[in-house]
Formats: C-alpha cells, sequence, structure tokens
C-alpha cells in the first residue's frame, strides 16, 4: 500500500479539526499516524519469517465546556468513518467532567531543524535485502563459538510519519525513517545454559553493522559460561547503557516529569538549583539531537522540539512538559509530548535523555576498577518503586571485574538501593557513548552499591 | 466476512502454493477512561478494524498485517505475504511444520450480565470516580491517585486453509488504581488491577469502594515500613505473588518456543525438578477468568493443560509449530494481542494447585522470616533466575507475622527454589495481570498460601 503524502496527511488533520468545531467543539485537534514495516525474523537458529505492517489511524482530541473527550479509528478510506470519529470524541467529552486546570491546545510556534531523521535507502530496503542482513548478522555470530546459540533477532525496517492539525492553526507534518538489527543469544556448555545475552544496533539513517552485532551477543554469551558466585558487600559498579536504560526509565525519568512533580509523585518537588546527583552528570533532553531514535520536528501536540537542561553538573535545572502541566504553571511546553501512535492521547514522555559523556575511554573506566562489577542487563527494574527511586533488582548476569580486568560472571547477584542514591555516587562518565532506547548516555561509574550475593 | 477470509486463503494456497494460510480478522471497540485525582484527563472510544495474514511457503512464515477490511487491500496484502515467505524461505535449514490439528466451525457468543458495551460513559466515570473518592479520603497522607479504564468488545473470524471457520465474541473489563503517600520525605506507591472477561458486573464483585481502599490503605501502611534485610530467608508467599511465581519462574520456562530457545525445561520433561507438593496448571477454560477464551488465534480450544504435577514436568504450553517439534497435541495457547502481530506462545490462567494447610501453620514455622503478600512486578531468564518485587511484605518473627517490609524483591534460580517449596496451603486465589512478551497478553494467576525454606531476599538494610 502506497504511504500517504504529505498533503494528504495534512488535509485529513485539518479536515477533521474543522468537522469537529462545525459540529460544536470549542477546540480540536487531529493527529494523523501512518506506520509501515517490513521485517525479517530469525528464531532458533534460523531466519524462518518474514513480516509487513502497515497502520495507519487518526485520533481527535476535543474540547467542549473544557471537558475532554478522545477518540480514534483506523478506517480512514471511508468519510463517514471521519464523521463518526469526531461524534464520538464529542460524545465522550459531553460524558466527561470539566477540568478547570484546561487552559486549551497549544499555539503555533516556530520549529527547529532537525538531521538524519529519513534516508530513502532505508525505505527502498525490500525483505531480500533484509534477509542478506539478517544472515550477515547470524553468520557473524556463529563464528565465534560453536556453543553460541541465537535464540532470537531480526532486521527490519520502517517508515514512520504523522501530522498534526488544531484549531489554534498548527498543521505540522513529519516523517522518518528506522532501522535496527538485534541478536539474543545464550551459550550452552553441557548442561549449563547462560542467561539471554542481547546486542543490537539502531539508527534512523541505513548504518548499522549487523556483522558487529552478531559478534558482540555471540562474545557476552560466551563469557558468560565461566561463573562463580560472589559475597554480600558493598561495592563499586559499572553500568552499561542497557542497565541504565533499565534502572532509569521506571525511577529518575518520572521524577523529571512535570504531572508527576505537579502530583506529589516526585521527589525532585521544590528541588529545581538544587544539586540532586553528582557533579560529573549533565543531562539534558534533545529532541532534536542529530540522528537520534526520537528526534522530530514536534511532538504529539505539534510543539516544537528542543533540547532542555535537565540536570547540570549535578544540579536540578528543569522539569518536562506537555503543554496541560506547562499551561498549568503559567510555563511553556518542553515539547514532551508523546503519543502511542493514533491510539492515545497525548502524555508527558522524555524524547532522547542524554547523559553528557566524559573524557574517559571505557577502557580506562574498566581498568581502574580495582574491585567492582560490571553490569549489561537487568531484571525486575520495572519493580522498582516509581515514586520513591528504590530498586531491588537481579543482573542477569553481573561480570566481576578484578585489578582493572573481567574476569568471569556471578548468576543471580541482586542490587539494592536507591536510584537518587545512586545518582550522587557517580564517580566517573566515561566516552563510549550510544543510544539504547530514548538514552544516550556512556558507561556511568557507581560507588557504594549494595550487592547480595549466594 | 468469513469467505472473504475464505478467498483470500485460496488465493495464498492456489496462486501462491502456500502449505498452509490463515485470516485473523477483528472489529474492536475499546473505551478507555484515565482519572488523576478525580480529574477526568480524557475519556476515549476507539475503533480498531484490521486483517492479519499468515501464510507458510516453503516452510517459511510470511505475515502481513492490514488495518482494513477491503477486499482489493487484502488481496495485494496476502501476495505480499507469499512473497516474503518465499524470500525468508532462501537460507532455511528446518522447514516449519504444523501439528495436525481437527478443523472446527464454531461461533461463540458470549451473553454478559452487564455488556460493558451498553453500560454509558457517564455511569464508568462514575464507578472511576467512586473508587478515587475512597482512595483519597482514606487518609490525608494520599497524595494521588491514578484510575485507568479499559473496556473492550467486538468480534474477531479466524478461518485457515485447513477448513476452520471461527467467529467469537470478545470481551474484557479491566482496570488499574495506582496511588501514592508521602509523610516527612517518605514515598511510598501501591496498586491494584482488576480484570474480567465475564462483563461489567465485576464491579458488583469488587465495589468501587473497596478497591479505592485496599489501594489506599496498602500505600498507608508502608510509609511506617522498614527496609528488609538482604540475603537468605525462609518466607511464606501469598497468593498473588505465588501466582507470579508461577507466571514468571516457571510458566515462561513450559512456553514451549521458550524451551526450544535453551531454557532449563526442554532438557527435563518427565523428570522431577521440585518437591512433591508442587502442581501447577495453565488453564484457559475457567468461565469470566481474564486469561480465558474458547478458541486461541490458530483456531485451536484453549485446554487446561498440566504443566508439573507432584514436582515432575508434565507437559508444555504450545501452537501448533511447536506441538509438531515436540511430538505433542496443541494446547491452545497460540494468542495475538491484536492484528498488529502474529500469534505467539502465551499463557492464560496459570496458577498452583492447592494442598491441606492453613495459613496460621505456614507462619508458625518460620522463626525469623518474611510474609510477602503482593507483588509489585515480576521477570525471569531462561537460564532459570527470576526476580519478583514486592510491594507489600511483613517480617515473621517467631512464628508471627511483624512489622510491614518495604519495596524488597526476591530470586532465585526457579529449579532450586520449587524443591525448597515445603508447606502448600489449602486456600486459593487468583488475579488478572497483563504480561508482556513483545505483545501484551491479558492473563490470570495465582494459587494458595505456600511456604519456601529458603530463598534471596534484595533488601537495602
Amino acid at each position: 500500500m502506497a504511504v500517504l503524502e504529505k498533503n494528504q496527511m495534512i488535509s485529513l488533520a485539518e479536515d477533521t479539526v474543522k468537522a469537529a468545531v462545525g459540529k460544536g467543539a470549542q477546540e480540536a485537534e487531529a493527529y494523523v499516524y501512518e506506520g509501515q514495516a517490513t521485517n525479517v525474523g530469525i528464531e532458533l537458529g534460523q531466519i524462518s519469517k518474514s513480516h509487513r505492517i502497515i497502520d495507519r489511524g487518526l485520533g481527535v482530541r476535543v474540547a467542549a465546556n473544557r471537558a475532554i473527550g478522545f477518540a480514534y479509528t483506523n478506517i480512514l478510506d471511508d468519510t463517514a468513518a471521519v464523521e463518526s470519529v469526531v461524534i464520538r470524541a464529542l460524545s465522550a467529552a459531553k460524558a466527561s467532567k470539566p477540568d478547570p486546570d484546561w487552559k486549551g491546545l497549544p499555539q503555533k510556534k516556530p520549529y527547529g531543524i532537525v538531521e538524519k531523521t529519513y534516508d530513502s535507502k532505508v525505505v527502498e530496503l525490500d525483505s531480500e535485502d533484509l534477509v542478506n542482513i539478517a544472515s550477515t548478522m547470524l553468520n557473524a555470530a556463529g563464528q565465534v563459538d560453536k556453543r553460541v546459540f541465537p535464540i532470537e533477532g531480526g532486521i527490519g525496517s520502517a517508515y514512520i510519519s504523522n501530522a498534526v492539525a488544531n484549531s489554534n492553526g498548527i498543521a505540522s507534518f513529519d516523517k522518518g525513517t528506522v532501522i535496527e538489527c538485534s541478536l539474543a543469544a545464550i551459550a550452552r556448555d553441557g548442561s549449563k545454559v547462560t542467561p539471554v545475552c542481547f546486542e543490537f544496533n539502531a539508527a534512523r539513517n541505513y548504518n548499522i553493522d549487523p556483522a558487529g552485532v552478531g559478534e558482540e551477543a555471540a562474545k557476552l554469551a560466551v563469557s558468560a559460561l565461566k561463573t562463580k558466585p560472589i559475597e554480600t558487600k558493598t561495592t563499586t559498579l559499572i553500568l552499561t547503557q542497557f542497565a541504565l536504560q533499565d534502572l532509569l526509565a521506571y525511577t529518575l525519568i518520572n521524577a523529571v516529569k512535570a504531572d508527576s512533580v505537579q502530583r506529589d509523585q516526585s521527589p525532585f518537588k521544590g528541588k529545581i538549583g538544587e544539586t540532586v546527583a553528582s557533579e560529573s552528570l549533565t543531562i539534558s533532553d534533545d529532541g532534536l539531537f542529530r540522528g537520534g531514535m526520537r528526534t522530530w520536528v514536534f511532538d504529539g501536540e505539534g510543539v516544537p522540539h528542543q533540547n532542555t537542561p535537565i540536570i547540570e553538573e549535578g544540579v536540578l535545572r528543569n522539569f518536562l512538559y506537555d503543554n496541560y502541566a506547562a499551561k498549568k504553571e503559567g510555563k511553556e511546553s518542553t515539547g514532551n509530548a508523546s503519543r502511542a501512535g493514533y491510539l492515545s492521547t497525548p502524555g508527558i514522555e522524555t524524547t532522547n535523555f542524554h547523559l553528557m559523556s566524559g573524557d574517559k575511554s571505557s577502557e580506562d573506566m574498566l581498568s581502574e576498577v580495582e574491585d567492582g562489577l560490571l553490569i549489561y542487563y537487568l531484571q525486575g527494574a520495572h519493580s522498582s518503586n516509581p515514586v520513591s527511586g528504590e530498586f531491588s533488582v537481579v543482573a542477569t548476569p553481573a561480570w566481576k571485574i578484578e585489578k582493572g580486568e573481567v574476569t568471569h560472571c556471578s548468576r543471580g547477584v541482586m542490587l539494592a538501593g536507591n536510584i537518587f542514591e545512586v545518582l550522587k555516587n557517580v564517580s566517573a562518565v566515561a566516552s563510549n557513548e550510544r543510544q539504547v532506547g530514548s538514552l544516550i548516555a556512556p558507561w556511568v561509574e557507581v560507588e557504594s552499591v549494595r550487592v547480595i550475593g549466594k | 466476512m468469513k469467505d472473504l477470509l475464505t478467498k483470500i486463503n485460496n488465493i495464498a494456497t492456489q496462486k501462491f502454493a502456500a502449505q498452509y494460510a490463515e485470516a485473523r480478522a477483528q472489529k474492536l471497540y475499546k473505551t478507555m477512561i484515565t482519572l488523576k485525582e478525580g480529574r477526568v484527563e480524557a475519556a476515549k472510544q476507539g475503533i480498531e478494524n484490521g486483517v492479519a495474514l499468515r501464510v507458510l511457503v516453503n516452510g517459511a512464515w510470511g505475515f502481513a498485517s492490514v488495518g482494513s477490511l477491503n477486499s482489493e487491500i487484502l488481496t495485494s496484502a496476502v501476495a505480499d505475504a507469499c512473497k516474503m515467505a518465499k524470500t525468508a524461505s532462501a537460507k532455511l535449514k528446518t522447514p516449519i511444520k504444523l501439528a495436525q490439528v481437527k478443523a472446527v466451525t464454531d461461533k461463540v457468543e458470549l451473553k454478559p450480565r452487564k455488556n460493558p458495551s451498553e453500560i454509558s460513559m457517564e455511569d464508568k466515570i462514575k464507578t472511576a470516580s467512586e473508587i478515587n473518592r475512597t482512595a483519597l479520603g482514606f487518609d490525608r497522607r494520599i497524595k494521588s491517585c491514578t484510575i485507568d479504564y479499559l473496556d473492550l468488545t467486538g468480534t474477531s473470524f479466524f478461518v485457515n486453509s485447513d477448513g476452520t471457520r471461527i467467529e467469537q465474541d470478545k470481551l474484557y473489563v479491566w482496570s488499574r488504581i495506582t496511588s501514592s503517600a508521602r509523610s516527612e520525605g517518605i514515598f511510598t506507591y501501591s496498586r491494584e488491577e482488576i480484570g474480567s472477561t465475564a462483563g461489567y458486573e465485576i464491579f458488583d464483585q469488587q465495589t468501587p469502594e473497596a478497591l479505592g481502599e485496599k489501594v489506599a490503605k496498602r500505600a498507608i501502611q508502608q510509609l511506617n515500613a522498614k527496609s528488609p534485610k538482604g540475603g537468605k530467608f525462609p518466607v511464606v508467599l501469598g497468593p498473588n505473588v505465588v501466582g507470579v511465581f508461577v507466571h514468571e519462574a516457571f510458566g515462561h520456562l513450559a512456553e514451549a518456543d521458550l524451551a526450544l530457545s535453551g531454557g532449563v525445561l526442554a532438557s527435563n520433561f518427565g523428570k522431577k525438578i521440585g518437591s512433591e507438593l508442587v502442581t501447577f496448571y495453565d488453564d484457559g477454560t475457567i468461565e469470566g477468568s481474564f486469561g480465558s477464551f474458547k478458541y486461541d488465534d490458530e483456531g485451536v480450544p484453549s485446554h487446561k493443560t498440566l504443566l508439573i504435577k507432584d514436582g515432575v514436568v508434565a507437559g508444555l504450553m504450545h501452537n501448533r509449530e511447536t506441538a509438531q517439534k515436540f511430538k505433542a497435541e496443541p494446547t491452545g495457547n497460540a494468542r495475538a494481542e491484536d492484528f498488529r502481530v502474529e500469534p505467539i506462545i502465551r499463557m492464560r490462567c496459570t496458577y498452583m494447585s492447592p494442598r491441606d494447610r492453613s495459613f496460621e501453620e505456614l507462619i508458625e514455622e518460620v522463626k525469623a522470616g518474611y510474609f510477602f503478600k503482593s507483588f509489585r512486578g515480576g521477570q525471569a531468564n531462561l537460564d532459570g533466575t527470576f526476580q519478583v518485587g514486592i510491594q507489600e511484605g511483613y517480617e515473621i518473627v517467631n512464628g508471627e507475622v511483624g512489622e510491614p517490609v518495604r519495596n524488597a524483591s526476591i530470586s532465585g534460580n526457579t529449579l532450586e527454589t520449587l524443591h525448597k517449596v515445603d508447606a502448600v496451603g489449602k486456600d486459593f486465589q487468583l488475579d488478572p495481570g497483563r504480561c508482556g512478551k513483545g505483545q501484551t497478553a491479558f492473563i490470570c494467576d495465582g494459587g494458595p498460601h505456600i511456604k519456601v525454606s529458603e530463598v534471596v531476599v534484595g533488601g537495602s538494610a
């Protein structure tokens, strides 16, 4: 199915807004989304499937007497369906209750410039190309060691576009591409099975290294074969981007959302300007980061993406806002309204959460640790206390560092503590920046974390 | 609709030489409400119609998903799926085959006592508002209350090239209530979920007032809780924690696709891997349970599947592909969240069978340990390492339940832990939940209270 063009998407959004206002909405906003994705899948050591998914739809938000209604549909080829979505949004608003804090939809503002978010080469890849890339990745993993078994993975390319229009005159369109390859592998030796080790590459333009991904996943799995128990103690950790992303996603990121702060769910409430972390930490939310996985021209409400300082050398600077939370405080949105495609109303989310790198290479960081653990993957981070930041998680596995060398790994090691203490105990940040999910960060070294061994 | 799907499957088998073709269509309606401190963030209604086409060509899968019920669009999508399957088969070593199942023709109609699609949005908002009022009114230290409500109704259609033709009503009602409390710099957080495939009558069984109070009470109680000591301890687990343990620590390992991926169960079939007190089922047939359905998304009837009997591995959860590999019967565990994704092996209602002990007996036997009543989240790895975070727990001191503890978690190796189950209660409770495995599935889990002689407790004290 051919993709919807810019003018088709914008006019669908604008027409919907007009229809809603015509039927009695005081304010209206329409969000049109389209995603077309092709994927080739690896399962149990072989390439065995290919997918193509086309998903498009329209979400309409209306305000009537300060009560908000929302409706969506994925049937766009029929004007009656579009009209009925407007009617349902209005009926939902009518059933809803007025919100005294509702101060209107956002106004039109000039947009910034984004780079490296769309690559026609990604769109042109067909399933045959993807099979070849998957095959390269699989072969690279197989060559590392016979004991490696790639259990799952694949390669996918996607085209995504969206348009937002509202009754304040916003009418915007943006499109982008994503390519991603990943491999999850275990290593088996006799009856010994390692935890799942995972590596991936994701990019907005055609810039991935499938052989490197296959090799790295396989190497990690092999290195997890040699295990020894460790004792319970307080020690130094090096957190890789995977572990960091997992830990921050359920704790720190909640604490910097204005919605959490306003609702008394953030320990950062009232702490702007105060030191909340080690001075080696500087974090910004950069919605315009070049080639970032979450880089777009505007957010889910058509508000410009921007670069918002969150923590500067340990000092808390800003929270993240969508239009509603911002207006509540008489502020401007930071462009952090996020949507689950056409299916949801906007909510506050990070764009590219950028933890700035330091000067030290990851090799130097590792070599200076006398006694500690290198943590790639965590289990149970989603069971952290999202309000207090307390966590109690398992490293799957933890790699032991002795005198600057990774010596073996240890299973079932639990880490417990509070993320806000962890942030204060960061002793160094490395220079090996990469993006994992919304997080762009290097390895981070933390002192004094409680580790419970077996 | 079923005739259109049959026509599309015929294109795959006749024109593109597919060995197998299936078409799954949905016409679904959703209502969603989010309330924050009584404020209706938005009242939402949605329509999701679409078709998933899956074909097997030269032993490889091709899959196409389109948000359309249009014949022309489906005709081109099925051609696409067949071509992609053929491309994917280029490097195939072991062609995929499916276990044979009897073709079924059926129409499953639900007759809920209270159909959520017939309840007005105003009434649903009223129910949520009552939960909120009770929670916020419980104690002034309750700072926030978020209520998410979802209902989903509609019809799904399934037709495959083996002659199966099914039309099945869908109905889910679900709500999650979370609340936070704050006092003197201490933050606590509490969550409760309800879910049913029976109907909106769930709110008669679990009233808004009772739900609000339950959530708020826990958040307040946690304010005075202390951090647990980390280390190895005997524990008593409540049905809610047992359920998540059965689901996360064992259930995922018993999903045949994960067993094939090097999970520890594949090599233990028929072997004793736990205490004789351990019997687990995954059951898709419990009426009204959040994990129940009559046919799965491969058109296979949902079974009651025995996983472990008296400590011995008795079965796995299968789709047609893994059943063929294991020479087993498909169990009706192939589920797809919606038309956008392919069916994969998922749990339904997974539980531990009760035995004969009373709760008091279990507690009495522990000198120094913990009673973990309610979980916050859980996760497991293929190597059998599990972690369950606890939102409500207590110390056990000299055979009595003592002070509350906060933010604990338990971890261990599944098989080692199953051997350490040394007492199983006679009570039984199931709780609804949602499971993520790339897709979200509505599930249920539970069991009785149990005692485990030793598990690693993660705590910062």
